[in-house]
């Protein structure tokens, strides 16, 4: 359960509990009032007693019986005054005047009594309204009025004439002991309700804050763009195939710093964001990464990748930007890519932008790539969490290409090649291509070497008869722990170590020569060799053969492949590099055999070794040496 | 603590106010209606009363009941004072005009021209129309319901 979820919980859990408090108010606000009704049910049913009472007594016209009676007035009222208990304030009984006043007729208050016949002014109009409609009615005194809570108002009615008006006053006093009835729990509960109300706005306040924080976070502050956290929540929601990829650079903006400041800097970035909104369509995300690095994300359906990518970049060059009254243009390297359907983690998707971004920097930079077509295996593999997942589960395996005598056609030694195996399908071997560079200098490169050089040595003790290379990259032995992890395993090895030679391949010019050469003198402690790999190319040249002990002198198969397009010019030179290897007396390997005539050529050459698909492809070593068997 | 008896002190001194303050709007608006003068002598020896009268913007309340406009009688005993006092020379419909605060003192002089009281808990405010008609006293429109010609 994420934070954001706890949040939505408490305020459901703390809406309810504010709901169960009001519905539990609302209930004992229900349960006073029906108190209150009873009592006016009570009073209702006094009215029709009295009334009937006092009409049985007077037999006939209620106003000529009380006007003749005086004696009979008292005793009414007496009777009047039994009911006055604290329930009730008043009790009296008034009678409509021929000029429209109202006139006591009996009155049931023993203090202060009121005289027969004297007038009294009603506050409310109902008195007139209950005279004529003859039907009860109950009213609740407003202003002008003191002690009286309700009033029911009841008509003494005879032969379809409304004879008087009995009223009943309900106390104030009452009314508050009704009130004060259910108040102990309505205190608690307002209580409650008042620490929940308080309580949630709180919570509204620490949200807003953390809302506020959150934005922040999400949000950069200079460009108004969003962060690198903001693209990890947003394909936390949504499928990366649904959009395409565009990664922009701007050239050189350090210079920009440099001459015009850091304030013209971020004026310019600023600038350049805001460009970058009104060219992208609605939706479209644009994340900034580092410096003057812009991350586009674009809805598949909203624009072609293609013509966008054109778009942004021919407008986002040609504009013109104003500092210190200096107009200045920039160059931007930009890479695009269609995001294939079997995409799942953007984190693959800027890997592989980044690796055309800078691709386009080698290049000289000012330029936009746009990928096409990318493999869902090169999406699927060129993921380090795959990767990392697979070396930790050890699912990792080496193949085998041998190394031929070119005379005699014998194996003499296997190449090791590692591969990864596929997660879903044992069956499906992952070339280094897609893992390699992603994964150099990593703590997961000395893990994986560590496994391959484990296999190597069990492959080794497992067949005592051959002798096994493996590849190394000169920069890997720069590394104190890959040194340290190669040495130790030599050493545990040190019996079958002499059988184990080592493909260098520098990818920089060697600047240190004494250096690499006592790193060779210690891998050579216990008889392993030194091939030094694809001579002919790259930084591997002639000084090499002066400067550094090496046994093995494997030619660049690019080299070799040029037999076939210009055989006598390639002849001449490899039968230079034949020749002076064997001067030094190293053994010389021919590499890319990839054809008969190849083959023919190298072996005319007289090139002692040879290695290639048409010798032999990258096996398990099981199909080599139990063919052999 | 103190802060909170000085608070209840000042809530009750502004309810207090607040009463005092409705009792007096309304007889003015009573005595408006009897007496069509910006100010209003009011003379009564009821010290509650008088206290109450002697904030008011609107009213003077007079020291002396014969150079008043309306005299305010609260019990029997100011009311047979007054009687004794009440041989001014003038002429009726020149003499302050008396008004009482019970409805019993109605009875007692045919002077009394209207009273405010209470009965069962409700205001009652009630004029005797031959009597105003004596002081050549017409009401306006809104106190016609309050105007009896007999008690």
């Amino acid at each position: 359960m994420t934070l954001k979820h706890t949040n939505k919980y408490i305020f459901i859990i703390m809406g309810l509990l504010i709901l169960f408090v009001i519905y539990l108010q609302f209930t004992i606000d229900k349960s006073t009032e029906n108190l209150k009704k009873e009592e006016i049910k009570k009073s209702e049913q006094y009215a029709e007693s009295i009334s009937r009472y006092i009409q049985t007594e007077a037999d006939g016209p209620l106003l000529t019986y009380l006007e003749k009676n005086v004696e009979h007035r008292e005793a009414l009222n007496k009777i009047l005054h039994t009911f006055l208990t604290k329930e009730f304030q008043y009790i009296f009984l008034l009678h409509k005047d021929k000029k429209g006043h109202y006139r006591f007729l009996l009155d049931g208050s023993l203090e202060d009594p009121v005289e027969y016949n004297t007038l009294f002014f009603p506050k409310s109009k109902r008195f007139n309204s209950v005279y004529s409609t003859q039907e009860p009615q109950i009213v609740k005194q407003s202003e002008g009025v003191e002690e009286v809570w309700l009033s029911l108002l009841y008509p003494i009615v005879a032969q379809g004439k409304t004879e008087a008006l009995l009223v009943i006053d309900l106390s104030e006093s009452h009314a508050e002991y009704l009130n004060s009835f259910n108040s102990p729990i309505m205190y608690m509960v307002r209580g409650i309700q008042l620490f929940l109300w308080i309580s949630l706005l709180f919570l509204i306040y620490v949200s807003y804050n953390f809302y506020r924080l959150r934005k922040s976070m999400l949000v950069d502050p200079l460009t108004s763009t969003y962060t690198k956290i903001y693209l990890q929540e947003l394909f936390e929601k949504k499928n990366v195939n649904q959009y395409n990829a565009i990664l922009i650079d701007i050239d050189e903006f350090k210079l920009i710093n440099t001459r015009h400041g850091h304030e013209s800097g971020d004026t310019v970035l600023k600038m350049f964001a805001k460009e970058m909104m009104t060219l992208l369509p609605k939706e479209s995300y644009i994340i900034r990464g580092r410096g003057s690095e812009f991350f586009v994300i674009v809805a598949k359906e909203s624009a072609n990748l293609e013509e966008l990518a054109k778009t942004l970049f021919t407008h986002l060059t040609e504009k013109r930007y104003l500092i210190e009254n200096e107009t200045i243009s920039l160059t931007l390297s930009m890479s695009a890519i269609v995001i294939p359907k079997e995409t799942v983690s953007i984190q693959n998707i800027q890997r592989i932008l980044d690796e055309k971004l800078f691709e386009i920097k080698s290049r000289g930079k000012n330029g936009l790539g746009i990928i096409g077509n990318v493999s869902g295996d090169e999406i699927k593999y060129k993921n380090l969490d795959y990767i990392k997942e697979a070396l930790e589960e050890e699912r990792l395996t080496c193949l085998y290409q041998p190394i031929f005598n070119t005379q005699t056609h014998a194996i003499i030694k296997y190449e090791a090649l590692i591969r990864l195996i596929d997660k879903e399908d044992p069956g499906k071997l992952i070339p280094p291509f897609y893992f390699l560079d992603m994964i150099r200098g990593t703590t997961q490169y000395i893990k994986m070497s560590k496994l391959v050089l484990e296999k190597v040595f069990d492959a080794l003790q497992k067949y005592p008869e051959i002798e096994i290379s493996v590849n190394l990259d000169l920069d890997d032995l720069y590394n104190i722990d890959m040194v340290k992890l190669i040495t130790k395993q030599l050493y545990r090895h040190r019996g079958i170590a002499n059988r184990l030679s080592f493909e260098i391949l520098e990818s920089k010019e060697i600047k240190n020569y004494d250096e690499v050469a006592l790193i060779f003198q210690q891998l050579k402690t216990y008889g392993s060799k030194i091939a030094m790999d694809d001579f002919g190319s790259g930084y591997s040249n002639y000084v090499y053969l002066i400067k550094l002990d090496i046994d093995i002198l494997k030619i660049d198969g690019s080299l070799v492949e040029e037999l076939s397009s210009s055989p006598e010019r390639t002849k001449i030179m490899l039968h230079s590099i034949n020749d002076l290897a064997k001067r030094f007396q190293y053994e010389v390997v021919a590499e890319f055999v990839s054809s008969k005539e190849i083959y023919e050529m190298v072996s005319e050459l007289g090139i002692e070794y040879s290695q290639g698909y048409y010798l032999g492809e990258p096996k398990l070593l099981e199909s080599y040496l139990d063919k052999k068997e | 603590m103190r802060k909170i008896v000085i608070l209840l002190i000042l809530l009750y001194g502004h309810l207090y106010a607040l009463e005092r303050e409705s009792t007096l709007k309304m007889y003015h608006q009573i005595f408006s209606a009897l007496v069509s003068k910006p100010m209003i002598n009011v003379y009564t020896d009821d010290k509650e009363y008088r206290k109450v009268f002697a904030t008011s913007k609107r009213m003077v309340l007079s020291g002396d009941p014969e150079k008043s406009d309306i005299i305010l009688i609260t019990n029997r005993e100011a009311l047979f004072q007054i009687m004794r006092e009440r041989q001014w020379t003038v002429a009726k419909d020149e003499k302050p005009i008396l008004f009482v605060t019970d409805y019993r003192l109605l009875k007692n002089s045919f002077d009394i021209v209207g009273a405010f009281y209470w009965r069962k808990g409700r205001s009652q405010l009630l004029f005797i129309k031959n009597r105003l008609n004596a002081y050549n006293i017409t009401l306006p429109d809104e106190y016609k319901d309050f105007q009896v010609d007999t008690l």
